[in-house]
């Protein structure tokens, strides 16, 4: 909170104070433009207000810089860029506040633009405000907008410019952009200042800040427009000392996309492995369900429609289990129950099947389709000014977490679980003592698939739903199945986030692709020491 | 082997292929493109025989035979490319003014040639080397060659690279002076790959005869039994999937002529399985199977795609179950059931199995 | 002494499978393992043919260690072994079977290039005809009974000449007649070579046990003497008649 003092703020506050003296005349230019009496005397007006610059008036000059000036009851309005459903527009009065107007219930007021009369204001006097724009554009109710107009402003050493930028930042309400219009404001008062203290002051102010353009300003600034050698080598540690914090965040946010990365891997490597270990299945379709549950959950939103916001999302959770996993069944029974314990040859035939299934899905859906992410989970966490983790990719984490979770107390705490690790162990003995092999190894295939569903419905939350999307992830997840070693959920979750880990941080340093043969070239030495795997099993199950 | 005291197919299947098509070609009633088509199959044929010797023998499903075969095909391509021009036009587009260093040495055809055979031969040495010292087999072995062909391949789509990206290479001109669009080239192109299919067939069928074939398959029945018989079993399997991927080299060397494009997509992991897929389609522990597969799912494909576009997919998936699933031994396998099921009919099937069995040779 | 072994011992996720505090053999003898099930006898032999590695010991073979090469080098030092379960190239004949055990080089271009000479062929179809063999010399492996590739893989064994022979379980699944035969033959092969034989079939071991016998529990020695002193001993006794069980729970 110390920085609010800094005389970057005291100097704002007093901008602000000159404001009313221009007020009395503003607001009778702003009646000449609502109601002229005649042409010339609202292209005066206008022109007046150009050269006034007061930032009160600005909304009003946007409005009809835009063409959305409307009048409402006789007051001046204005309205949103985009509609906020069924071709509704919420609005705003423009003159001499900007609020938000609404309606008795205290809801924002919707109405169509057909219901406004436009206020016509001609070309000519529109060109008046071409000059102003970038200006103007600092007032705009678009964030794009306004974050791209600070760097139009032009020179700030200009008072009046200066002031107008000022009550800007003011009245910022977007985080980003305020960061980046305070920037302004201090780099002008920096380049301005005459004396190492105020330089020394404006310099940890700009650090303070932290936008991204910082480190960049600052060694700029100690290369050219230092007015002392002393201050140009503070502003260049300080740049440096910002760009080793933000190359620090921008490891932490690798760290936690290779997290996510992992959590998807996992969920996948999950059902693979558990099917391997059990049935000796080299399942090359586990893909193909993942693609399902991208599919269900694609469908889900088509279902809901757009009313139902988040609710498409929740439903397909459960539905993408169960259909990849009723899929898994399906196939279980006609082809993969004849391949037991014939890891190359399912690898073929489930090759076959991933064929099949993946044109299916191209004849049925065609080429692309995406799901639009839950407005739940849209945006993210913003840790620090430069560390944003999205929510998306921490739901997918959790997600994880609590399969991961549920997994482990369905396999070593429930009968079922029992069962599975018995017959993973031994088959033939498993069956004397009385395990419905065939009915473990079914069960096992529906929740390994259904896992499979599952990673694809969290899937679409970061990637496009395509027919082949289970191939780009089959291979991988096989690398993790067999550098975690077979049918052991532990080795899984470790290799899986590993792999995760390794390939995004990887990418950091070369390419996503050279990263990709860098963790095989790893993988192929790790299993030189390793060769079944990290979690291998001893001893006489080990054969085979 | 068992058809082996039978010439009569090898004879029908050289005749076909060496003579007939040829005849056909130049009476008119088959056009040069055709021609120039089964010239390719003779070239997957060739890789096929090779997957038959490190899996349908030595039971090492290796995945990355795909990637062996475009290491040959990419060799010519980039000396095809060095024939036309100084600096490829793709290199131009991606600012770069000067041949890159690997490029060089494909200026000469001799060096080329050779650099086709080493070049996938030492990849296999070190693949082989590292993989079966550590005792990778079955499963792992397929699973690690699958991605090392799958990092390749999104290497090679790389524009970094150097190789052309996902444009790969094409639009040759000459081949040791020879005009690669003149009929004549592609005839004799045609009968060069006959004649390699031919000469790596008998090569193999010599190999799985000798005692080291014989090692070979010991080490698929029962590895361990051939290491405690004193065999360095890591030797023989590195041997042969040198040799494999040598074989998937030369008839990559001798399609890209033929095709007059190489791109990634040849061995992406789609084209990896399918690869396989031949071999088991035909029966694997059989060059013949080998050969019939290699041929067969190719010409399958082509009548597929210009019939029925959609659906090769689907037939080509129902032909992985089907075969995998009732069809152990693949087309041979069941030909000899067929025939050990009605030995009444044997003369019958003989003649009805005819295409299939003297493709073999 | 041909082989000692000093405080061999292995272990699978914290069970001891082997403890063995010494073991020995001489030349040309035939010692006979025995214990129940459970008892580490197959283990040993795993280590000794590399097939296992063991966590610590020494094994001398030929006044050479043999802990820690692998199995080629250890065959090739001369031991050779055949496995509980018929370990055999189901799809190549009896015949190439035997050819690959045959004791010749063994690389690359010598397989490529190798032709069978009259020599070879006869010694191969002489020990063909000792196991019987010799009928079905040219029928794939797989194809053959269960006491017919018990013996196959006796014949491998034997073609590898080597100096010591680790024989797991050789007469299971035979009949009683096939059972002697067997016996008589390890007998005579006991005159040129070493072996170790492991056995559970009481009479069997009676029949070929004409030195010591050693008896393993859990992974230990439990004694060594003559097929009469294992017989009569009350400890042995009692492992093989049910208290071996009360013992093992309370451990």
């Amino acid at each position: 909170m110390r920085h609010f003092l800094r005389p970057g703020w005291i100097l704002l506050f007093l901008l602000c104070s000159l404001r009313g003296r221009s007020q009395d005349s503003a607001s009778i230019y702003v009646n000449q433009i609502l109601q002229p009496s005649a042409d010339s005397v609202r292209t005066n007006a206008i022109h007046r207000l150009v050269a006034l610059r007061d930032p009160s008036t600005f909304p009003l000059l946007m409005a009809i810089n835009d063409k959305k000036l409307y009048l409402l009851d006789n007051k001046a309005v204005t309205t949103d860029s985009k509609p906020s459903g069924d071709g509704n527009y919420r609005l705003y009065t423009v003159y001499p506040t900007y609020q938000l107007l609404q309606n008795s219930s205290g809801q924002p007021l919707l109405l169509p633009p057909g219901k406004l009369t436009a206020v016509d204001i001609p070309r000519a006097d529109r060109l008046a405000l071409v000059g102003i724009a970038p200006l103007l554009n600092l007032f705009s109710n678009d964030v794009q907008k306004r974050m791209l107009a600070y760097s139009q402003v032009g020179n700030l050493q200009d008072q009046s410019t200066l002031q107008l930028v000022a009550a800007a930042v003011n009245r910022e309400t977007d985080e980003n952009v305020q960061r980046i219009g305070r920037e302004a404001l201090y780099a002008a008062r920096l380049y301005a200042a005459k004396d190492e203290t105020n330089a020394k002051v404006y310099i940890d102010s700009i650090a303070l800040n932290w936008s991204d353009n910082a480190a960049t300003l600052l060694t700029s600034y100690s290369k050219e427009k230092a007015f002392s050698p002393a201050a140009g080598s503070y502003a260049l540690a300080k740049a440096s000392r910002l760009e080793k914090k933000y190359d620090n965040l921008q490891r932490i946010q690798n760290l936690f996309s290779g997290l996510s990365l992992g959590s998807i891997l996992i969920l996948i490597a999950l059902g693979l492995s558990i099917v391997y270990g059990l049935a000796g299945i080299i399942n090359m379709a586990h893909g193909e369900f993942m693609m399902i549950g991208a599919y269900t959950t694609y469908c889900m939103q088509l279902v809901f429609g757009h009313q139902a916001g988040d609710w498409f999302y929740v439903a397909a959770l459960p539905l993408s289990f169960i259909s990849a996993g009723i899929m898994g069944l399906i196939l279980e029974r006609l082809v993969i129950r004849h391949l037991y314990s014939k890891p190359l040859e399912s690898l073929l035939a489930t090759w076959g099947i991933s064929l099949i299934l993946v044109q299916t899905a191209r004849l049925i859906f065609g080429d692309l389709t995406a799901v639009k992410t839950p407005q739940l989970l849209a945006g993210g966490w913003q840790v620090a000014p430069h560390l944003t983790l999205p929510y998306n990719r921490i739901f997918i984490i959790v997600l994880t977490l609590v399969m991961v979770l549920l997994t482990y107390l369905m396999l070593f705490k429930t009968k079922l679980g029992l069962q599975i690790r018995a017959v993973t162990q031994n088959r033939q003995m498993s069956a004397c003592l009385g395990v419905e092999t065939r009915q473990v190894a079914a069960l096992t295939f529906f929740i390994g698939s259904g896992l499979a569903g599952l990673a694809g419905c969290a899937i679409t939350l970061i990637g496009n739903v395509v027919p082949d999307m289970g191939q780009t992830y089959i291979v991988d997840s096989f690398l993790v199945v067999v550098t975690g070693g077979v049918g052991k959920l532990a080795g899984t979750i470790v290799s899986g986030l590993g792999i995760g880990f390794f390939t995004k941080i990887s990418e950091a340093f070369f390419q996503a692709v050279y990263g990709k043969v860098f963790i095989l070239l790893f993988i192929m030495l790790f299993m030189q020491y390793k060769p079944k795997g990290l979690f291998p099993d001893k001893g006489r199950i080990a054969e085979e | 082997m068992k058809t082996n005291n039978k010439p009569l197919y090898y004879i029908l299947f050289v005749a076909i292929f060496a003579i007939l098509l040829p005849a056909a070609y130049l009476s008119g009633l088959l056009s040069i493109n055709t021609i120039s088509i089964w010239g390719r199959y003779f070239c997957f044929a060739i890789a096929a025989l090779g997957i038959d010797l490190i899996w349908g023998y030595t039971g090492i499903l290796s995945m990355c035979q795909a990637f062996f075969f475009c290491l040959g095909s990419y060799g010519i391509a980039m000396h095809l490319v060095l024939q036309k021009t100084s600096l490829p036009d793709f290199m131009a587009w991606n600012k770069i003014t000067e041949l890159p260093f690997f490029w060089q040495p494909f200026h000469n055809a001799g060096v080329t040639f050779a650099l086709c055979l080493i070049i996938p031969a030492l990849f296999a040495f070190f693949i082989g080397y590292v993989l079966f010292r550590s005792r990778i087999r079955g499963v792992y072995m397929a699973i690690i060659t699958q991605a090392l062909t799958l990092a390749m391949w999104l290497l090679f789509l790389r524009n970094e690279t150097n190789l052309g990206g996902t444009n790969g290479l094409t639009d040759f001109k000459t081949l040791l002076g020879f005009d690669l669009s003149s009929a004549q080239v592609k005839l004799s192109l045609y009968l060069v790959s006959f004649a390699v299919l031919c000469l790596a067939y008998i090569a193999c069928h010599r190999i799985t005869r000798s005692k080291f074939g014989k090692v070979l398959q010991a080490i698929r029945d029962s590895e361990s039994r051939v290491s405690f018989t004193a065999y360095k079993t890591a030797n023989f399997k590195l041997a042969v999937f040198v040799l494999a991927a040598l074989l998937a080299a030369v008839g990559g060397m001798l399609y890209l002529p033929q095709t007059g494009i190489i791109t990634p997509g040849r061995m992406d992991v789609k084209a990896s399985v399918e690869m396989v897929m031949w071999v088991a389609l035909g029966g694997r522990g059989n060059l013949k199977g080998a050969v019939i597969g290699a041929l067969l799912v190719n010409f399958l494909y082509s009548l597929c795609t210009s019939w029925f576009p959609d659906s090769w997919l689907f037939i080509l998936g129902f032909l992985f179950v089907l075969t995998v699933l009732y069809f152990d031994k693949g087309l041979i396998g069941l030909v000899a059931t067929v025939r050990q099921r009605i030995p009444g009919l044997h003369f019958k099937t003989s003649q009805t199995t005819n295409r299939y069995v003297a493709d073999s040779k | 002494m041909l082989l000692t072994v000093n405080n061999l011992s292995v272990s699978f996720g914290g069970v001891h499978a082997l403890h063995l505090d010494h073991f020995s053999l001489g030349e040309k003898e035939l010692r006979v393992i025995i214990g129940p099930n459970g008892a580490g006898k197959s283990t040993f032999l795993d280590i000794i043919c590399g097939k296992t590695k063991a966590d610590s010991g020494e094994v001398i073979f030929k006044g050479k260690p043999v802990l820690g090469k692998s199995e080629v080098q250890i065959a090739e030092l001369g031991i050779g072994r055949k496995f509980q379960k018929p370990s055999v190239f189901p799809e190549l004949t009896v015949y190439d079977n035997l050819l690959l055990a045959v004791k010749t080089k063994k690389d690359i271009f010598s397989t490529l290039f190798f032709k069978v000479s009259p020599a070879i062929a006869e010694r191969i179809h002489d020990v063909a005809a000792r196991l019987q063999l010799n009928t079905v010399i040219y029928k794939q492996a797989g194809a053959l009974s269960h006491g017919q590739k018990q013996w196959l893989e006796i014949a491998i064994v034997m073609l590898q000449d080597p100096t010591l022979m680790l024989i797991d379980e050789p007469a299971a699944g035979m009949s009683d007649e096939e059972t002697e035969k067997t016996g008589a033959l390890l007998l005579e092969l006991a005159n040129t070579h070493s072996i170790i034989v492991i056995e559970h079939d009481m009479k069997f071991v009676e029949q070929i046990a004409n030195h010591l016998v050693t008896v393993l529990v859990r992974g230990k020695r439990l004694m060594e003497g003559t097929f009469e002193e294992v017989k009569n001993d009350q400890r042995v006794i009692d492992c093989y008649l049910g208290r071996t069980n009360a013992q093992l729970e309370t451990l």
